[in-house]
């Protein structure tokens, strides 16, 4: 293969491995799609044009969604491929360098720091769980169920119209204070449940509706790194939540696995005794 | 283990492709965009550049509002660190 990198193209790094990565089923989605040894790290990278990525121009395609839709499936399907046979370190969509030696002297830098995150994933995987809720069916639960606000009804009912009035105010501000309660337990439950069978787990920022583009809001969006041999332990607890919870109006999204995007950072990561 | 490579464990939404699509892209992006190990590669997407793409995935995305939501803003009712 040539290596030479011309002045306009560039080096995308998808990931880093220990062992040699197997090519075969991501290698269509590219052109030249390869790897870089460098001091017992595989970089899978392949060329992209500068036309395309270099700065000026990547700014004006990171503004076109169907571009980055596009360019972005082609990232992951890349490192799930590699994924298949070998532990990853997924790197950050359009991580660009300009020589292969500049990706190389950055192998060099951060040498240990790979070899340890590589050591950390081996047998295990991403798991991610998202959790919506639908305020108006949990609404509709408490109505029934809080004691408070069953007792506050049955005042509306024998109240004058100007008592009522105040009363029916006093309910609405009960019910969205029990609503917050329960959704904080609901999603701090769940969240403990969960992280019982991962080895690390992370929470992300919520997204809002017109990124979701649900209904129902996001209350929790949270990741997990899972031995391999404990996933079926996982899922399961996901099913137990979900039959726990939907009738409270909460939906279960658990997606994997994935790349250890979440779980590969430098810093020290915060890891407790699942 | 005998299991699909990505099983989205929803089972309406294995009722409609389109939305299942939808949902892993959605999975994708924020994961490559917003994770994975960030080196200062030879050439740098800001923040911001990642604020406008979460933008494009709505396209009448076009209000300030919205932009400040984007920024961090929580939601209502919603708890950003349950524990």
């Amino acid at each position: 293969m040539d290596t030479k990198v011309t002045e306009k193209e560039l080096i995308y790094l998808y990931c880093v491995t220990k062992k040699t990565p197997k090519l075969k089923e991501a290698e269509d989605l590219v052109d030249s799609l390869y790897f870089i040894y460098h001091r017992g790290l595989f970089a899978v990278v392949s060329k992209v044009k500068f036309a395309e990525f270099g700065e000026e121009n990547l700014k004006r395609n990171l503004a076109n969604l169907e571009w980055i839709k596009h360019k972005a499936s082609i990232h992951e399907k890349i490192i799930e491929g590699v994924m298949k046979n070998t532990c990853v370190i997924p790197f950050k969509f359009a991580t660009l360098f300009n020589t292969e030696d500049n990706l190389k002297t950055m192998l060099g830098q951060h040498l240990e720091e790979f070899k340890d995150i590589l050591k950390k994933l081996e047998d295990k995987e991403e798991w991610g769980v998202k959790i919506y809720s639908d305020l108006e069916k949990l609404k509709e639960v408490i109505i029934q169920e809080d004691e408070e606000i069953l007792n506050i009804d049955k005042e509306i009912n024998s109240s004058s119209t100007g008592k009522a009035y105040l009363l029916k105010k006093k309910k609405e501000e009960l019910l969205n204070i029990a609503t917050n309660k329960k959704l904080n337990e609901y999603g701090e439950v769940s969240f403990d449940r969960l992280k019982e069978k991962s080895t690390e787990d992370r929470i992300n920022k919520l997204l809002p509706k017109e990124v979701t583009e649900r209904n129902d809001e996001m209350i929790l969006n949270s990741a997990f790194l899972i031995d391999k041999d404990k996933v079926e332990d996982f899922l399961k607890i996901v099913e137990g939540l979900r039959t726990k919870y939907t009738d409270k109006g909460l939906f279960f999204d658990c997606t994997g696995p994935w790349p250890p995007y979440n779980f590969c950072g430098f810093l020290k990561e915060k890891i407790h005794n699942g | 283990m005998d299991r699909p490579i990505k099983t989205l464990q929803d089972k309406n939404s294995y009722l409609d492709l389109h939305r299942q699509e939808r949902v892993t892209l959605l999975e994708v992006l924020d994961r490559a965009l917003d994770k994975g190990v960030v080196i200062s590669g030879d050439i740098v997407i800001s923040v911001a550049d990642v604020d406008l793409i979460y933008l494009g995935l709505k396209v009448l995305l076009s209000s300030v509002e919205t932009m400040e939501r984007l920024r961090g803003a929580p939601m209502a009712g919603a708890q950003e660190e349950p524990t």
